[in-house]
């Protein structure tokens, strides 16, 4: 199946791309567009946007104009400038975040299925306990753990990231354990065991196509939740302060009250920045989940033709 | 968004459910029927014993007698349970009760009452309550049941007759509250521990209290105007606008945001009260870590004092109140709040252009005259949460004013509040600068004078000023009432110059009524107590 | 804020703590290990929270930094006995617990299980009201998104779907109140119920403490209608972000079961596709839901948080992020160890229930 093709059609997104066909395509490329505007965005941050984040005027909660096309703050930030410098923060916490908790969930997971007993049991305990602690305690903790409560950039992004972290790595944990332990009595693994092959060689790479399987989908949860978190540590007054850096969340808090007095302005960009942002990268990752599960993949003609079994399938219903 | 004006008519509609029900159900709004008061505050405790915060003692006002209380429209102590109180030897003040007074469960309050509810307040000296304002009271005693007399450590106090109208002096219950532990408040509400204008009918903690009047209430305040009101909790200042606007609260008092207050100022149907406030917000300087401060590489008092004065004739506190606050907040050019007895503005005539305005050739002057060159590094921190959420606007708009004098460079940095309040002070000064606030004990001058310049104050920034504290010891034991003022006045005068602190913005108590609510306004004095008792529709 | 999208190939088998049992472990051992590992696991969150706690800082600071010098706070916080050796006091409080004393809140004075009992109820009710908008909406056009599936019915709704969910809940009810109660003025801003039916509820002699079922059994019915049009917005916005997950969990599963052989073969005998879809499909499809349904438990306490504050609605959620401001220990404890117990038994039934439909899922 993965011999002959080039490695850039190989790449994720390029493969499924070529897969994808209609509405699905339609789908997924809606959603590579929206999530490559919003990396573009956040690396060109300082051509795009005609003032830099934490520039104040003295022109407080004005209305969209020349100077200010989507109008200021009440603290006198510019609404367009904030919303552009925000994709850089959001970037940020997602890299964080995502780099952290795929690293320690898919190790755990690997250790605790291949090693199983005691250490097996003992995760499996705590992960499930984990999976039930209210992340905004943990995100307050983190942040004063991390920074003795500084909301500055650098201490808000982090204590976002490994809230969301800690509260994710029994995903990972979970998925990649499951299948680890299932391999793992699979006869090939077990013959090669036998043999003395390399059986972690083989339950990895086993394990790494499944997982690229369901990785784009938690990927994508993971960045997702990333940006509602942090907007939700701003709601606490745990987030990003403003004169350190633009974050979405923190300006759409603030602008509640200003959209129960009718002025708009303050919350709708950064409220749709968000939507935007997260609508973008579920789009991106639930189509490619979709191309990548035979079940869910679009059928050319219902009921007419069904795809043969793929390798794929026969792991799934194994 | 959607345009609010003219809601109301909307509103009524909503209130029309099948059968009729909706208006009575709805609740509030509708004629008749109890005022509904909406606040943001917490209670925490009912007992006085056990809380020292603004949403518990808003509550304490209301049902507990105090023997002074101020009547509305002054913040002077007068007697309100008692007939007479004054100072009848130097360390003694003696208070005499009106006779015959009830508690709502029908048992007798007497002095008995008032001297187990001293006892008690410095006998459980709780972490979270009051008992530090009775620091002064040595023993009471009750000679008789009407006669109360306080022993006080230090002759002639001229702040306890304030002292006995604070969180520190509701009277309570004897048969019900208990001597040595906080007390819970089912056990207060059963019990029925109320001798004040109102009596609780249905508590529901930080959800809702149903008071009734209090008819056998006999004090200064006079009965109550209505016969039942309903404080709503809020936890969201927004929901409370929209519901004022909507006709489904009465009354709207603490906290609403500047852009609540500014959009409600243009309804028709309610009406924005705004009286003078207690709170102030300033800036504390350390005298070890601060710029040139005494432990830095580079000390000199002489440089610091001159960065202190620059950063004086630089801020436009005008600008900070009009643009982040919308008028809710005033400038605060003094360290005793106008409408306090002695408060006077020393901060305008030396500082900025004489007016209240910045001076940027003043600051250039001052700085270079004491041979600061280059610009300042400020190492600002103020906090995110606990002075409500503007303190992020209100101190970027510092930054930014002192950044553009060229005298300074601003690093600001924000630190979530319990952090805060603990490395504020550590190391002898984590925080060479740093935003704090205060709201008053009780409406007495000194008590913006004694907790911040006198030696041992509570910011620990290693100031002391003899001469000042030589001032601050003396007004406090003044008789002379003139006297006193002129003392209270000359301070202030004095620390202008050494700026311990720098202030800048008075709070103002702002409070949003329907039009068809009496009496409001009249409420909102310099006591800072909101008497449910004014109201009436 | 809380995971709202489920996890893909969400069957019971995935979700389960899974091991082929070789030598055929017998169920009944299966659910006793099973039911035993509730402990650890509350045990485990109560450990965490306690410990997590004492480094956020102490009550008396959060109360008081503002207005008290550091050395009166230190010997406040001395009296208090904070200030004691950390596991002098978690020993302490795990005797405590053991006796079933889990003590009083110490910034407002509540009995903790008097607490858990007022809030606990009114976010259980929220659940319930925001289960109901989420199964009317999330299966019904689940199903609908899976029968039309590839066609625009189908990306209209998976787009709204995700949309629900990307919507922060703050913001969505911002404008659900925006638009429902301030321009057409249908439902009321914020609160449970108005303040008259506040106080009757308040006044009955036992009540449940789910206000509509107090409402019935007290046979009030102008509050049980002052109650409904109060419970209709924060539903709503609770109830959407559940749709959305649901909706996607419904359509992935009848698509999953639409291909399966046995409906094929109706398929080739010629049954038509909706009733395929109404008779078939629908039934095994429903399995996974429920179960995830139960593990949603945790997720919706979660997303209650914000909920509860943005619609005044006095619940766990909003009662945890006040405690937690305000360093009350004692309370957050409380509530996370209820949480813990909620959590734990659910994911034990969800797995009882997985055990029962699959076999290979055991210990």
């Amino acid at each position: 199946m993965e011999t002959k093709k080039s490695l850039f059609s190989r790449l994720p997104v390029v493969s499924q791309l070529k897969k994808s066909m209609g509405l699905q395509r339609g789908m997924l490329i809606a959603g590579i567009v929206m999530t490559a505007a919003f990396l573009l965005t956040a690396a060109l941050a300082p051509l795009i946007s005609p003032y830099g984040a934490t520039q104040r005027f003295n022109e407080t909660q004005a209305p969209p104009s020349s100077v200010h096309i989507w109008g200021t703050t009440a603290g006198g930030y510019d609404v367009f400038a904030r919303t552009i410098w925000g994709t850089q923060t959001a970037v940020l916490v997602i890299v964080v975040a995502v780099a952290l908790s795929i690293f320690i969930g898919v190790i755990l997971g690997l250790l605790s299925g291949y090693i199983g007993g005691w250490l097996d049991r003992i995760l499996v305990v705590v992960a499930d306990a984990i999976y039930a602690f209210p992340t905004l305690l943990l995100a307050m903790v983190m942040s004063i753990a991390i920074s003795q409560g500084r909301s500055n950039m650098w201490s808000g992004i982090f204590s976002a990231a490994i809230s969301i972290t800690v509260v994710f790595i029994p995903q990972y944990f979970r998925v990649i354990r499951a299948e680890t332990i299932r391999l793992k009595a699979e006869p090939f693994v077990e013959s090669a065991i036998v043999v003395g092959a390399s059986s972690v060689r083989i339950m990895a790479r086993h394990i790494y196509k499944n997982a690229t399987r369901t990785l784009p989908l938690i990927f994508t949860l993971n960045a997702s939740e990333a940006i509602l978190t942090l907007a939700g540590l701003g709601f606490l007054g745990f987030g990003i302060e403003p004169s350190s850096a633009a974050e979405w969340g923190y300006d759409l808090n603030h602008a509640q009250t200003d959209a129960a007095s009718g002025i708009w302005w303050t919350g709708v960009f950064p409220g749709a920045a968000i939507v935007l942002t997260v609508l973008g990268l579920t789009l991106l990752g639930e189509s490619m989940n979709d191309l990548n599960d035979p079940r869910l993949r679009g059928r050319k003609r219902v009921g007419k033709k069904k795809n043969g079994p793929t390798k794929d399938e026969e792991l799934v219903d194994a | 968004m959607v345009a609010v004006a003219g809601v109301s008519l909307l509103a009524l509609t909503a209130c029309t459910g099948p059968a009729g029900g909706g208006g009575s159900s709805q609740g509030g709004g509708a004629a008749g029927g109890p005022i509904v008061v909406g606040t943001t505050d917490k209670v925490t405790f009912l007992d006085p014993a056990g809380s020292y915060d603004n949403g518990s003692f808003m509550v304490m006002n209301q049902i507990y007698p105090f023997l002074l209380n101020s009547s509305p429209g002054s913040a002077d102590p007068k007697p309100d349970m008692a007939v007479s109180a004054s100072f009848t030897s130097p360390t003694e003040y003696t208070v005499k009760l009106k006779p015959g007074l009830k508690w709502a469960n029908g048992t007798a309050l007497d002095s008995k009452d008032v001297k187990f509810s001293f006892d008690r307040m410095l006998k459980i000296n709780d972490a979270n309550g009051p008992a530090t304002l009775l620091g002064n009271l040595e023993s009471v005693s009750a000679p008789d049941a009407t006669t109360v007399v306080f022993k006080l450590k230090l002759g002639n106090d001229q702040t306890f007759p304030q002292v006995l109208t604070s969180p520190a002096a509701p009277i309570v219950d004897d048969t019900v509250f208990s001597p040595t532990k906080v007390t819970d408040d089912d056990t207060i509400i059963k019990g029925k521990s109320f001798a004040g204008q109102f009596s609780i009918d249905t508590y529901k903690k930080n959800e809702l209290i149903a008071f009734k009047k209090n008819p056998s209430y006999q004090g200064l305040l006079g009965p109550a105007k209505s016969d039942s009101v309903t404080l709503k909790y809020y936890a969201d200042s927004t929901n409370m606008k929209l519901d004022i606007q909507k006709g489904n609260i009465d009354v709207a008092w603490r906290s609403m945001t500047a852009t609540d207050i500014d959009s409600l100022k243009s309804d028709k149907n309610v009406r924005v009260d705004i009286g003078p406030g207690g709170e102030i917000r300033y800036i504390v300087f350390n005298f070890d870590t601060m710029p040139f401060g005494a432990k830095t590489a580079t000390p000199d008092a002489a440089k610091a004092l001159a960065v202190r004065q620059a950063m004086a004739d630089t801020i436009d506190r005008k600008a900070i109140a009009d643009q982040v606050y919308k008028g809710t907040y005033l400038p605060l050019y003094s360290f005793v709040p106008q409408g306090f007895t002695g408060a006077i503005e020393p901060l305008k005539k030396d500082y900025g252009d004489g007016n209240g305005a910045p001076d940027l050739d003043k600051a250039k002057k001052v700085l270079s005259d004491a041979g600061v060159s280059g610009p300042v590094t400020l190492d600002l921190q103020y906090n995110p949460d606990h002075y409500g959420s503007s303190s992020g606007d209100e101190y970027a708009a510092i930054k930014s004013q002192l950044e553009a004098s060229g005298l300074f460079k601003v690093n600001l940095q924000s630190t979530e509040w319990v952090s805060y309040s603990k490395q504020r002070t550590a190391n002898g000064g984590a925080y060479p600068l740093y935003q704090l606030g205060w709201f008053p004990d009780y409406s007495d001058a000194d008590n913006y004078l004694t907790p911040f310049f006198s030696k041992d104050n509570f910011l620990k920034n290693h100031y002391s000023n003899d001469a000042i504290q030589k001032l601050i010891s003396e007004q406090l034991v003044t008789n002379d009432k003139a006297k006193r003022t002129s003392i209270i006045e000359q301070i202030q005068t004095d620390e202008a110059k050494d700026l311990s602190t720098l202030p800048l913005l008075q709070g103002a108590q702002v409070a949003v009524s329907n039009v068809k609510v009496n009496g409001t306004k009249d409420t909102l004095d310099a006591s800072f107590k909101f008497r449910l008792g004014v109201l009436s529709k | 804020m809380t995971a709202m999208i489920d996890l893909p190939q969400a069957e019971p088998a995935a979700q389960a703590p899974e091991r082929k049992s070789k030598a055929g472990g017998s169920l009944g051992k299966y659910l006793l290990v099973r039911f035993f590992l509730i402990f650890p696991t509350i045990l485990i969150l109560v450990t965490m929270v306690f410990f997590l706690m004492r480094v956020t800082g102490d009550p008396i600071t959060a109360a008081l930094g503002g207005r008290l010098a550091p050395d009166q706070l230190a010997q406040r916080i001395h009296e208090a006995g904070y200030d004691r050796p950390i596991f002098i006091q978690y020993f302490e409080y795990l005797g405590q617990i053991a006796t079933g004393n889990f003590g009083r809140t110490i910034s407002d004075n509540l009995a903790i299980s008097d607490m858990l009992a007022t809030y606990g109820t009114a976010t259980l009710e929220l659940a319930i009201n925001s289960l109901i908008v989420a199964l009317a909406i999330g299966i019904p056009f689940g199903m609908l998104a899976a029968y039309k599936r590839d066609k625009y019915q189908d990306a209209i709704l998976r787009v709204l779907a995700i949309s629900f969910y990307a919507t922060p809940v703050f913001f969505a009810g911002l404008l659900l109140k925006l638009v429902f109660s301030i321009w057409l003025g249908w439902f009321p801003v914020s609160g449970r119920a108005g303040t008259s039916t506040e106080i009757a509820m308040a006044s009955l002699a036992a009540p449940t403490g789910i206000y509509w079922l107090d409402a019935l059994r007290s046979g009030n019915m102008n509050a049980f209608w002052d109650i409904a049009q109060h419970s209709v917005l924060p539903a709503v916005a609770l109830g959407l972000l559940t749709a959305g997950i649901f909706l996607r969990l419904v359509r992935t599963n009848v698509i999953g079961t639409l291909s399966k052989d046995y409906v094929e073969a109706g398929r080739s005998r010629g049954v038509s596709e909706y009733r395929l879809l109404t008779k078939h499909a629908y039934k095994p499809a429903l399995i996974p839901i429920i179960t995830v349904m139960g593990l949603q438990i945790a997720l919706l306490l979660g997303g209650a948080v914000l909920t509860e504050t943005t619609f005044e609605w006095k619940g766990l959620g909003f009662q945890l992020a006040h405690y937690l401001t305000a360093r009350d220990f004692v309370a957050v404890q409380g509530i996370v160890a209820l949480l813990a117990v909620i959590v734990a038994i659910t994911n034990f039934i969800v797995d009882v229930v997985a055990a029962l439909i699959d076999p290979r899922v055991r210990y």
